[in-house]
């Protein structure tokens, strides 16, 4: 089998895409964010997160998103994960937290698009927060596991 | 009745309305305000993390112990910590204590319940011990400040019921204790540890959660009715202390020691106090409209649940030892938790939350009225569910009700959630924005830590990721290494059954019970758990192991019946593979191979199914003989002798008259082998001569007569020679063979583990003691396999005993043989009147049955010599409808 081969490719893919994840939301929140607060006007400070984050999320619901599931999935079965293999301790329950707080991270950022649209500033900066870290953690718990 | 409503609780139970018109304000300073609301949500999320305690029961094995313990140790005693402090204030009109010690303590004792929670789940018990001083510590503190609160304070007319604080502070250092002590496992035999953790539960949920709210429901239960407190309350309040207090004190000491009656004595003290106690709130009740009907009932509801299970579990003490009453009394339990403990939260709260989070009356109507969203639906179906579950009703009836209660005691966090969120809310729209600015961002990575440590804990759980069959730890070098190996108890057996370690390797074992019955696991010269009931888990520190030991359950017959387990320092006598010791096989060899265990991956199981008889009237066959290691037990492998490269060897079939011609070649190095057909007649000279490696015959035979015939390796010792696995069948079809549904050879053979050959496995063969025996050459493999067959259809069992030394009485549990034919002739027919129960083998006999499964089931097949049948000689045949 070559040292690069196809399923290299996948795992790239997956990796990459979680690199430009976590690094997007990093550079967001501690550089550009921190900026555009300082040097913009309010109104225009205003009009600049929400469009950011407007595209941050649109580039995480049509590429990212998409792509993480599939290679992911793809990777998964590769492996010869089952189900059932999930709940076992090891490499089964690792892949399974891994999953979960994928999960959770996701629905962090959902809600934090959720609360900005309403207006709920403070909500929102927290839950961008947790969707931050827990993805941090997300790559913790991906490190644990043993390459594919 | 808004007057009521706009004070705080204790208001009304004072009478003398000048006088409360001192604290309140200092209530509501917003700084005491904003500490209840965090301090409620502790609550709120240690209730949220029980629950998922509870959802994950069937996967960890510590969850039940995680579910009580975030429930009681966290939710529960943090509400008891804000809560006494507060009416400790309040109802000794003493000056409100430091917030910052205040906070220090609650967070004290919040970190030490984390921390001891995270010490049970990864089994350290040093950090266990660190948290479990932690946790006493401030509980002294709590203990302190409710004594030095007293000192020159004004002090009120319910002022006995800071005492109920202070003895119930007192009994949660004395639970602290007792759990340690429990969790520490040092707490000697099975019966010391029923008593010890019966005095833990005793006094922490009678005395610790029982006492101060038998207190606070003196001047709680007028409050929340609207009506004035009865004249007496103060004296029944002193009388209702000394008898729960004395009566625990005396239970909770006698249970520790084993005593039983006086701790029944003691207990029915606590249900005169406690039976006192709802004579006169009942007394108290009133025609008008209550404050709140909904913390009313909720609070009647759970004062009744007490009332109920402390009744019960006297009359468990009363009728029952000990140990015995232990199973009734954690039946209770469940009910105790949601009945009682967390109703009486959700009563209590209902009422509460609203008085110290509200910011003015309309604030408060508006909290109250998102906190009893819904409570008649609630209340019904908590107490509904708490009663399946308490009423001796078969299991689903009980899961059913345990999940109506948990489900709609959990309902209750959603309106609390939510009243938390809105008064957090209305704080920080008051709070200047520059300090807001940076909050959600800690927040948020606060949160997003905490989701990181769980989720590690998660993926952490569950041990070792390797688990092999025999354990091997070996450690490197010259440095003593450390070794952790999971060690579960199920099906009278331990698995591993050995554990192999370098020596001087520093081992610990984590010990978990998976059977349905207790056991314990003793060390040889070394220390032993406590009796572990259904999927609890100890740790035993056994530390440096420099001598082969032993281990196994204490419990009377276990040991014998298999339940040990050796740990090998390599390099010492092993047994297995030395031949210097005749007869002194190790212990692990003597228990056989651990059938309870799972075959390898990948594993498949031998075709059982016999083809007919292929066409033609001469069959060529090539046989080779040779070494090949094969799973003959689950986890098991054995280099064992073949023909053809499996034990059996190939099944030949054929028709009466039918010419075999089988070619032999000897595949094998350094070792000669032949060949000896039953079946055929012969002058055995030449044919069944030994070949020598590499060598070829033609062994050419008619098969003159019909029958279930041996074939085996024909070169001495045959002893060794079949018990390695030389040997297979010959059918040859009686003339006008029925046609059956399902036709299954099953050749049944011992089998002696160890170097084929050696002194120790030739020393089992003589004495004849096998590690196992088996159909087709591998233990149990039908029984994780089963045979699978339609209800109503008829099936065909060919038998053949292989020996070498053992027969078969072949019995199908559940079926009568209506067809017997054994060695060339029927012994019964379908049409004759009589049955057969076993078809019964001679070492090389054969022979067939018949019958038909009458309906779907499970139908074991066994050879009936039933110490050979529990080693391995049995298997399963799934009728299907």
């Amino acid at each position: 089998m070559d040292t690069v081969g196809w399923w290299s490719f996948v795992r790239f893919a997956h990796v990459a895409g979680a690199a430009l994840w976590v690094g997007g939301q990093l550079a967001l929140s501690l550089v550009v964010l921190p900026l555009a607060r300082r040097l913009l006007a309010p109104e225009a400070k205003d009009s600049f997160t929400a469009a950011a984050g407007r595209r941050f999320g649109m580039l995480t619901g049509a590429v990212f998103l998409p792509v993480q599931l599939a290679t992911g999935w793809a990777m998964a079965w590769h492996k010869g994960v089952t189900w059932a293999s999930l709940a076992e301790p090891g490499y089964g329950r690792t892949l399974a937290t891994k999953l979960a707080l994928f999960a959770v991270v996701m629905l962090a950022a959902a809600c934090h698009g959720i609360a900005h649209a309403r207006g709920r500033a403070d909500l929102a900066r927290a839950l961008a927060t947790v969707s931050l870290v827990g993805s941090l953690g997300v790559v913790l718990l991906a490190t644990a596991l043993p390459t594919t | 009745m808004t007057g009521i409503e706009a004070r705080p609780p204790t208001g009304t139970g004072n009478g003398n309305g000048g006088e409360p018109g001192t604290y309140p304000n200092r209530f509501r300073a917003s700084g005491v305000k904003a500490r209840h609301l965090r301090a409620h949500v502790l609550v709120v999320a240690w209730l949220a993390a029980a629950l998922l305690a509870v959802a994950a029961q069937g996967t960890l094995p510590v969850a039940q112990w995680l579910a009580v313990h975030m429930f009681l140790l966290g939710a529960v005693t943090t509400a008891i910590l804000i809560w006494s402090e507060h009416f400790a204030v309040a109802l000794l009109h003493a000056k409100v204590p430091d917030a910052r010690w205040s906070a220090a303590r609650l967070g004290t004792a919040n970190l030490a319940v984390a921390g001891l929670i995270v010490g049970m789940w990864t089994a350290s018990p040093a950090l266990t011990a660190v948290f479990a001083t932690l946790l006493a510590a401030a509980a002294v503190a709590h203990l302190v400040m409710l004594i030095r609160l007293g000192r020159g304070a004004l002090g009120g007319r319910l002022k006995p019921i800071v005492a109920y604080y202070r003895v119930a502070t007192a009994a949660l250092i004395a639970g602290v204790v007792l759990g340690g002590l429990l969790a520490a496992g040092g707490a000697g035999g099975p019966d010391r540890y029923a008593g010890l953790r019966l005095a833990h539960i005793h006094v922490t949920l009678l005395g610790w959660i029982g006492l101060p709210v038998l207190g606070t429901l003196f001047m709680l239960w007028p409050t929340v009715l609207g009506v004035r407190m009865k004249d007496r309350t103060t004296k029944v309040s002193r009388w209702v202390l000394w008898l729960t207090g004395g009566g625990l004190l005396v239970a909770v000491v006698a249970l520790a020691l084993g005593w039983r009656w006086p701790a029944a004595a003691g207990l029915a003290l606590y249900v005169e106090g406690a039976a006192l106690t709802v004579n006169l709130l009942a007394r108290t009740v009133r025609g008008n409209r209550a404050v709140s009907a909904a913390a009313a009932w909720t609070l009647a509801a759970a004062t009744c649940w007490l009332l109920i299970v402390v009744v019960t579990d006297l009359a468990w003490l009363v009728v029952r030892p000990l140990a015995a009453a232990q199973t009734g009394i954690d039946r209770l339990l469940p009910v105790l938790l949601i009945g009682f403990v967390a109703q009486i939260l959700i009563g209590a709260l209902t009422y509460l939350l609203p008085v110290v989070l509200s910011s003015g009356p309309r604030d408060r109507a508006a909290e109250r009225a998102v906190l009893e969203r819904g409570w008649p639906t609630r209340l019904v179906a908590l107490n509904a569910g708490v009663a399946l579950a308490a009423l001796p009703l078969p299991g689903p009836a009980v899961t059913a009700g345990m999940l109506l209660a948990v489900l709609a005691g959990a309902a209750f966090l959603v309106p609390a959630v939510a009243v938390l969120v809105r008064s957090g809310l209305a704080r920080s729209r008051n709070a200047g924005t520059d300090s807001a600015s940076q909050r959600p961002a800690v927040w948020g990575t606060a949160a997003g830590a905490v989701l990181i440590v769980l989720a590690v804990l998660v993926a952490n759980s569950g041990g070792d990721t390797d688990n092999p069959a025999v354990a091997s730890a070996t450690g490197g070098g010259a440095t003593t290494a450390t070794r952790t190996v999971d060690v579960t108890l199920a099906a009278m057996r331990i698995h591993p059954a050995r554990i192999e370690i370098a020596a001087g390797t520093v081992l610990r074992l984590r010990i978990t019970n998976d059977d349905a019955q207790r056991h314990d696991l003793k060390v040889q010269d070394g220390p032993a758990t406590p009796m572990l009931a259904k999927g609890d888990t100890r740790v035993l520190d056994i530390g440096p192991v420099t001598g082969n030991r032993e281990a196994w359950c204490t419990l009377p017959g276990h040991k014998a019946a298999g339940m040990t387990m050796d740990i090998v320092v390599k390099g010492h006598d092993t047994a297995k593979d030395s031949g210097g010791h005749e007869g002194h096989a190790s212990a692990a060899d003597n228990a056989g191979p651990d059938l309870s265990a799972d075959f390898s991956t990948g594993w498949h199981a031998r075709d059982a199914d016999l083809a007919p008889a292929p066409g033609g009237t001469v069959h060529k066959v090539e046989l080779r003989a040779a070494h090949t290691t094969v799973e003959v037990a689950p986890g098991t492998r054995q280099q064992m002798w073949t023909f053809g490269g499996t034990a059996p060897g190939p099944t030949l079939r054929g028709k009466v008259g039918d010419v075999f011609e089988i070619t032999l070649v000897n595949d094998d190095t350094g070792m000669g082998h032949g060949i000896d057909f039953h079946a055929g007649a012969l002058a055995p000279d030449k044919p069944m001569r030994t070949l020598d490696p590499g060598e070829r015959l033609v062994y050419r035979f008619r098969a003159e007569k019909a029958g279930a015939w041996l074939y085996h390796c024909s070169t001495t010792p045959m002893l060794q020679h079949i018990g390695n696995g030389m040997y297979g069948a010959v059918v040859i079809d009686p003339p006008g063979l029925a046609k059956v549904d399902h036709e299954y050879l099953l050749v049944s053979s011992a089998l002696y583990l160890g170097t084929p050959g050696s002194t120790a496995q030739v020393t089992k063969m003589r004495r004849n003691t096998p590690d196992a025996w088996a159909f087709n050459g591998i233990a149990n493999q039908y029984a994780q396999q089963p045979l699978k067959v339609k209800a109503g259809e008829r099936a065909r069992f060919w038998v053949v005993a292989a020996g070498p030394s053992d027969g078969v009485a072949f019995h199908i549990v559940g079926t009568v043989f209506d067809t017997v034919y054994k060695e060339g002739a029927h012994l019964l027919k379908p049409g004759q009147p009589g049955g057969a129960q076993v078809l019964d083998l001679a070492p090389a006999q054969g022979g067939f049955v018949e019958t038909t499964f009458p309906e779907a089931g499970h139908y074991a097949f066994v050879d009936h010599d039933m110490r050979r049948a529990e080693a391995g000689a049995h298997g399963m045949v799934e009728v299907s409808e």
